[in-house]
């Protein structure tokens, strides 16, 4: 028996335009129970992440300021990773991502359809 | 490398600290040589269950204590079954048997079952709402329970009841500590030191009932309180048992193994049966059984070893030491504490500053320790604790000492695990390996490589004095004086200005292209500052990037770790009125304010404001922004003057209001507090403030570069003025000097230091027409401010973006 390994099958909603975004100031979305963290850089690229710092004191992130494709948090000043939610060196983390779909000027995130979850046994 | 068949098959009962921490020695010192399987009964992989207790308190979430995730098993080629309880061992035929009915053979096993919480054995025990603090599944009971119930109460005042009573605390609960002897932690501290801590913790909010025996749990169905022994009663609705630990000996017991208290084992973690080991909590070493986290590490490093066939001493018990993981109060323990016959003790207590410090000597050997309210020696105490080192002069200094004043540098004294950086948790060894390994040679780079020094900056000399003492010769103090902004570039803050000021450069994004910065977005250090030199050498052609501001100074309220905000409406020199304060009271109804703050600077503060609440809140106060969250003028703080004080000879309200209604909303490097009194009595403490002003029978003394902050510093007087004209005017050329000259985030106490009184004072008050320009320039600069809420609250498309979210429902239509 091998270990047990999510499916990634994700139930993609429609959260509102692109221009409801600004470049470089992030908006928080919730969608259902999810508490989302949605930023568009300055080429344009929309990514959405967990709206919780990876840090020691918690908070949100949404508040952060971005650079190219990088994250400040605004509580720790950690810097996060926009395409991948990694904790970038020095310091150690993950914040959840979300997959973004953009179809002409509508945005859609995407949400695990198994009702997302680290785990499963 | 041999087959996975071929491979001895390690099979492993527990998936908790101690068996892991052993599964990833054994990976280090030989990988490949065991087939790895690991059953574990909790539905996680690995995790640090001392950080429980921040999980408990929220600070941390389950996902971030988790220590080897699932990844790390698969790259590892380690087969995990979690949620999966071992039920039995067949230590003839050398299987497991799981609860899911599956058999697994076994060349080698180890047991890491842990230990259980000790449940007291008395009548209504197994009543709902009575739990134990042992895992997530506890934790996640704890947390549920503190949305619905208001009294608590924890049984055990040792490491672990503290830690959830303060949890519970943190979370809103009403929480009692039960503690059957009249001291808590009486296992770890000595009389002063229990005590100590009791008042601590009380003055944070916690109640104790020591000396109490639990005899029965009362309720129906749920618990509703308990009954003493003396026949007293305490009302409960939520109950954690936290009176100890027993080791978890069920299934080993059930298969045969040897037990004690303990699975009994010898100095490689042996058991009684061949190629079965035990390691951690479960196990019983030469009579004892250990609950805490550096035992298990030791234990696992000998078994590691042993089952890899590398040479090591055998394992002969550990120095157990105790650290409580409470913000706020720092409490260490190791080795003997208590007084006895043949020990000889240092001791210093200090009940002001709140500190006790014990050091416990026989033979002029260091054997235990106690550390109350001062911890920074912990580390280092446990070492000497440990080798058994003699007593000397320089460590009997170092524990219990008089504060020396630093003066030379002291840097090669710091042991190498010395905690040097105590928000990031850096050690001096840490920092040394940066410097070496990739060639640093500034404080700046230090702090990005290692995050020392990076969130108060109250450790900064002491990094600086390690740079100087690993570099020697080649520590170069004009470079550190003229450090880059950040690391995007390598150019100081003048080079920087400067060269916009020459190549007439107006907005950050054509000063990063033109000075050639690596990274073109900049980062969070050089972003705000690039933002604030150009407004303040272009106050009228530069547009305020709001993308470059702090998180605060862009919602122009302050952030709480909740995510929530603090509202602090402008109330002039600390002066408002009936009618303002029933507003303020009302909006903080209405608006369900979690706190009302009167803060240091003389106004109010409302705490726990809702993001999209803000816009609203503004409009209902009809008040100006306080600017509580900028790097700019805060507060002017005055004292009563002689409006009413009969010392009063000055009207310090009058000034004070003048001041701050000229000055405030204006851009400065960092923030900037002002103060003004009606006599030299200073009640409004001008001493600590950017600028502090005091008035005398037909004067004002002017004095600046005070502060009260991280690094505390007098202010000094600069001059002695005879008008209220004069007064302004110096005040305005003061300002604007430190606005041309001061780095982003340089305090005005650091600025006097570096640019000294005397240039300062020439620029300033000697210097007529320089004191002229700089005041003229001051007003161009003020001419540009602009109330910021209202504005935000006049620009619909604006307001909407920064504070309303987005919801969208997951429910199909």
């Amino acid at each position: 028996m091998e270990p047990i390994l999510n499916r990634n099958e994700y139930t993609y909603y429609l959260v509102g335009n692109v221009d409801d975004f600004t470049e470089r100031l992030g908006r928080v979305v919730r969608l259902g129970k999810e508490e989302i963290a949605v930023f568009k850089t300055t080429d344009g690229q929309i990514y959405a992440l967990e709206n919780k710092s990876p840090g020691p004191r918690g908070g949100t992130i949404a508040e952060g300021m971005i650079s190219g494709e990088v994250l400040f948090d605004p509580i720790c000043d950690w810097k996060i990773s926009l395409t991948d939610g990694q904790v970038l060196d020095p310091d150690k983390g993950q914040v959840r991502t979300y997959p973004v779909q953009v179809l002409g000027n509508e945005v859609r995130i995407g949400l695990l359809t198994n009702g997302g979850g680290l785990f499963h046994e | 490398m041999v087959e996975a068949q071929e491979r001895r098959h390690l099979v492993l009962i527990g998936n908790g600290m101690a068996g892991i921490n052993t599964v990833e020695q054994i990976l280090k010192l030989a990988p490949g040589i065991y087939r790895i399987t690991v059953f574990g009964s909790e539905p996680y992989p690995n995790y640090n269950r001392i950080q429980l207790s921040y999980v408990l308190e929220k600070s941390k979430a389950v996902e971030d204590i988790i220590l080897n995730d699932r990844d790390w098993y698969l790259e590892n080629g380690i087969e995990l079954y979690t949620a999966t309880t071992v039920t039995h061992i067949d230590t003839e035929q050398k299987t497991v048997k799981a609860d899911n009915g599956m058999e697994v053979p076994y060349d080698t096993l180890i047991i890491a079952t842990g230990s259980n919480p000790f449940i007291l054995p008395v009548p209504g025990a197994d009543k709902e709402g009575i739990v134990g603090f042992r895992d997530i599944a506890d934790c996640e009971n704890m947390l549920h329970a503190a949305d619905q119930y208001k009294k608590a109460a924890v049984i055990g005042g040792g490491l672990l009841g503290l830690e959830a009573a303060k949890g519970l605390l943190k979370l809103g609960m009403d929480v009692t500590v039960v503690h059957l002897f009249e001291e808590i932690m009486e296992r770890q501290l000595d009389h002063t030191a229990s005590l100590m801590l009791q008042a601590e913790l009380e003055s944070q909010g916690l109640k104790f009932a020591t000396g109490k025996h639990t005899e029965e749990f009362l309720g129906d169905k749920r618990v509703s309180g308990i009954r003493f022994s003396d026949g007293t009663t305490l009302d409960a609705e939520f109950v954690v048992m936290a009176v100890g630990i027993r080791p978890n000996i069920a299934l080993a017991k059930e298969s045969g193994i040897a037990v004690n208290k303990g699975i009994l084992v010898n100095d490689y973690m042996r058991t009684s049966v061949p190629d079965v080991y035990a390691v951690g909590e479960c196990n019983e070493h030469r009579g004892i059984t250990y609950g805490l986290v550096a035992p298990l590490f030791e234990q696992g490093a000998v078994l590691a070893k042993h089952l890899c066939g590398v040479d090591t001493k055998p394992y002969e018990g550990s120095v157990v030491s105790t650290q409580l993981k409470i913000s706020g109060v720092d409490v260490f323990s190791a080795g003997e504490f208590m007084d006895a016959e043949g020990l000889s003790i240092v001791r210093m207590h200090d009940d002001w500053r709140r500190i006790y410090k014990k050091v416990l000597l026989r033979g002029g050997r260091i054997v235990g320790g106690v550390l109350i309210g001062d911890g920074k020696e912990s580390s280092r105490l446990q070492q000497w604790i440990r080798t058994g080192t003699i007593m000397t002069e320089a460590i009997h200094d170092a524990i219990v000492g008089l504060a020396s004043v630093e003066t030379g540098n002291t840097a090669a004294e710091l042991a190498d695990e010395e905690i040097v950086c105590g928000c990031n948790g850096v050690t001096k060894k840490h920092i040394m390996d940066a410097i070496n390994e990739k060639g640093l040679t500034t404080v700046e780079e230090i702090k990005v490589a290692t995050s020392a020094s990076r969130s108060c900056g109250g450790c900064r000399p002491v990094v600086e004095q390690i740079l100087q003492y690993v570099l020697g010769d080649k520590y170069d103090s004009a470079a550190a004086k003229q450090e880059a902004i950040c690391s995007c570039t390598t150019l100081s803050r003048d080079e920087v200005v400067t060269a916009i000021k020459e190549k007439g450069l107006i907005t950050s994004k054509e000063v990063r292209y033109a000075l050639e910065w690596d990274n073109p977005e900049g980062c969070s250090k050089c972003r705000p500052a690039l933002n604030y030199y150009l407004g303040m050498i272009w106050p009228a052609e530069h547009v305020d990037e709001k993308d470059s501001r702090f998180v605060n100074e862009r919602m122009h309220a302050n952030i709480q770790k909740d995510g929530t905000f603090g509202v602090v409406p402008r109330m002039y020199g600390g002066v408002t009125t009936p009618e303002d304060l029933r507003l303020i009271a009302d909006i903080a109804v209405k608006y369900n304010v979690k706190l009302v703050k009167v803060t240091g600077g003389q106004r109010l503060d409302l705490l726990g404001v809702k993001k999209e609440d803000l816009p609203k809140i503004w409009k209902d106060l009809g008040m100006p922004s306080g600017y509580a969250y900028a790097k700019a003028l805060r507060t002017v703080k005055t004292c009563v003057g002689s409006q009413f004080c009969r010392f009063g000879t000055k009207d310090s309200m009058g000034m004070g209001i003048k001041l701050e209604k000229k000055f405030e909303r204006l851009d400065m490097p960092a923030k900037f507090k002002l103060a003004v009194n009606g006599c030299p009595r200073n009640c409004a403490e001008s001493s600590t403030k950017d600028i502090g002003i005091v008035g005398n029978e037909g004067a004002w003394e002017i004095y600046v570069g005070g502060n009260g902050g991280i690094k505390a510093r007098l202010a000094e007087l600069l001059c002695k003025v005879r008008t209220d004209e004069e007064l302004l005017e110096i005040v305005s050329a003061f300002m604007q000097y430190y606005r041309e000259t001061g780095k982003y985030l340089e305090r005005t106490s650091d600025w006097i230091e570096r640019m000294g009184l005397e240039s300062v004072t020439e620029a300033v008050v000697s210097d007529l027409d320089n004191r002229r320009a700089l005041a003229e320039r001051m007003e161009v600069a003020l001419a540009q401010v602009k109330e910021p809420w209202s504005e935000i609250l006049n620009n619909s498309n604006l307001r909407e973006r920064m504070f309303d979210e987005i919801s969208v429902s997951t429910k199909p239509n």
